[in-house]
């Protein structure tokens, strides 16, 4: 269980993260959502003690992170994987971290097991790991202490799809065994599929805490429709318009209406005796509920999305 | 649970040091560089010392000198190769971003910074036995007939600069762990030990020289010595302990306030 209340970190005038106030609770995949800069890691840095708060609090099991007498064994995180020394093996590099927290070195390899690297890779110098090992050795020291709350900040990249699948599968499992699992993502297709509960957060405020599917449920459906007769359309269009759906046209043979149902403009077309090509709901995605939730809270606007991590 | 006792903790952590600095190949490098400095420089002033004692100016003759006191002049030097092995324990996680992942480990900075200081202290100081031992070993052989190493004094010397060592490594760690980086902590170690007491001494005037008596590597040098003037050998060994303990305090201090 992670707590967050109030939690506030300001930067001089810059507020990263503006009074969040969420609880993540045990036994499913909460996914940590939200633009470029819109506070992800400030987040989850405030929740393991290594950014001060501002303002409010950052409690694991009830306490802070700082309290935490051998903190690998309560929560376990992925913050970024290239922070590996260049020149110490990924074995001894989680053999200090069993150490520290005296975890049995036997430990070690287990985890390596579990993240599929083979001694060979887990022996070679954190300089000569490409990304994708680093996310796996990352998991591994997370999983280290077999702790009942996991964090992964943006798991999945640089992971090929086989990795990406292993995380989705990973994480599942995870929350199936009944720990808190808070996954931060940019990749909202990615979230689609593996998370339960949803975070979106957007220039540090809390924009949404819900079930995934009441996220999508909430946005906009609009409905193409595609006729071969664009008198007909007009006339659909037209009748559209006047029961209060709004209609663009998108080209001659093209329509796209919101607020409305697909079945409600299909009874329609019928009734007019308009030949339909296509009627299809578009936008029902987690992508464009996305859009609509954090439109206007995009830090940069314009920019290709990317990993705003550092 | 009763093993979460504090020195369980510790032991962890510094179990923890120990694998991260013994586990890059750097730091055996560093100690080999060390090893090779204090060869080098004892050999060379073994060899001024002889050839002082056996030139036309009798007014430089040194007469029969001590290997251990070769090998304290030769630490002037050798020292840097040893601070590097401190400072590097703490500046190398800031600029690899595994800092992080220590906290993390263990959220407790002074703790971190004590277990560092532990294994770092530790490594200096046995690193600092070898290198006096070298340092008598090439020293006495080049010294020949004007040298001397009766084998309690030496040891004497050679225990006296792996202390010396040990406490410049761990006020190395301290600036390190408040500077952050590598170079700055440099170049404030070259300050602190040798050019602000040089330029203070310099003019020769009585109150710059009592100021100049107060920093690390003058007091650390009386204490080699075995000076009684301005001070005996163990206040210049207490004023550098005071030295490294307040750079570890600073160290801590600035790990606590900064975010990570």
């Amino acid at each position: 269980m992670i707590t967050l209340r109030g939690l506030t970190k300001r930067f001089g005038a810059t507020v990263a993260v503006d009074a969040l106030t969420i609880d993540v609770a045990p036994g499913r995949v909460t996914g940590f959502l939200g633009p470029n800069g819109a506070g992800k890691s400030t987040t989850m840095r405030m929740i393991l003690g290594l950014d001060r708060p501002s303002a409010g609090q950052a409690l694991v099991g009830g306490r802070t992170y700082r309290e935490l007498r051998r903190p690998l064994r309560e929560v376990g995180a992925l913050l970024d994987a290239r922070a590996i020394h260049p020149a110490r093996s990924g074995r001894a590099h989680l053999l200090a971290m069993a150490h520290s927290n005296g975890i049995p070195a036997g430990r070690v390899d287990e985890v390596l097991d579990t993240v599929g690297l083979d001694g060979h890779a887990a022996g070679k110098p954190g300089r000569t790991l490409s990304l994708g090992m680093g996310q796996r050795l990352g998991i591994a020291g997370a999983l280290l202490g077999d702790p009942p709350v996991l964090m992964f900040d943006e798991p999945v990249n640089g992971l090929d799809p086989d990795g990406v699948r292993w995380v989705r599968q990973l994480t599942r499992s995870l929350a199936d065994e009944g720990r808190t699992v808070f996954v931060s993502s940019h990749l909202m297709s990615e979230m689609q599929l593996t998370a339960d509960q949803l975070v979106v957060i957007g220039r540090g405020r809390l924009l949404a805490d819900a079930p995934i599917d009441d996220v999508i449920a909430g946005s906009a459906v609009a409905v193409r429709v595609r006729s071969p007769h664009p008198d007909g359309l007009a006339t659909l269009a037209a009748r559209l318009t006047a029961t209060g759906a709004t209609v663009e046209a998108a080209g001659p043979h093209e329509l796209t209406v919101t607020g409305t149902t697909a079945d409600r403009v299909g009874d329609l077309a019928h009734e007019l005796g308009v030949r339909l090509h296509e009627l299809s709901p578009h936008g029902a995605s987690l992508e464009q509920a996305f859009m609509e939730l954090t439109a206007g809270s995009v830090e940069y606007a314009g920019g290709p999305t990317g990993g705003g991590t550092r | 649970m009763s093993t979460d006792t504090r020195p369980n903790l510790l032991r962890g952590a510094v179990a923890a040091e120990w694998t991260k600095l013994s586990s890059v190949r750097s730091t055996w490098w560093t100690a080999l560089s060390g090893v090779l400095l204090m060869a080098a420089s004892a050999g060379q002033l073994a060899i001024y010392a002889a050839n002082a004692n056996t030139n036309d100016d009798p007014a430089d003759d040194p007469g029969v000198v001590a290997a251990g006191s070769v090998v304290i002049d030769a630490v002037e030097l050798t020292q840097y190769a040893v601070l590097a092995l401190g400072l590097l324990a703490i500046t190398a996680e800031f600029t690899s971003g595994t800092i992080r992942t220590t906290l993390q480990c263990t959220p407790s900075r002074g703790r971190v910074l004590l277990a560092k200081a532990m294994v770092a202290g530790a490594v200096t100081f046995v690193l600092g036995l070898l290198l006096g031992g070298v340092g008598a070993l090439v020293a006495r052989p080049v010294l020949g007939e004007w040298g001397r190493a009766p084998a309690a004094d030496t040891i004497g010397d050679i225990v006296a600069v792996a202390t010396y060592l040990a406490l410049v490594g761990v006020l190395a760690l301290g600036l390190g762990a408040a500077l952050r980086s590598a170079v700055l902590t440099i170049i404030v170690l070259l300050a602190t030990l040798m050019i602000v007491p040089l330029s203070l001494q310099e003019p020769d005037i009585a109150v710059l020289n009592r100021i100049a008596d107060v920093f690390p590597g003058v007091a650390g040098g009386h204490f080699l010595a075995g000076d009684t003037d301005p001070y005996p050998g163990a206040v210049g060994l207490l004023l550098l302990a005071g030295w490294a303990g307040a750079a570890l305090l600073l160290g801590r201090a600035a790990l606590r306030r900064r975010d990570a």
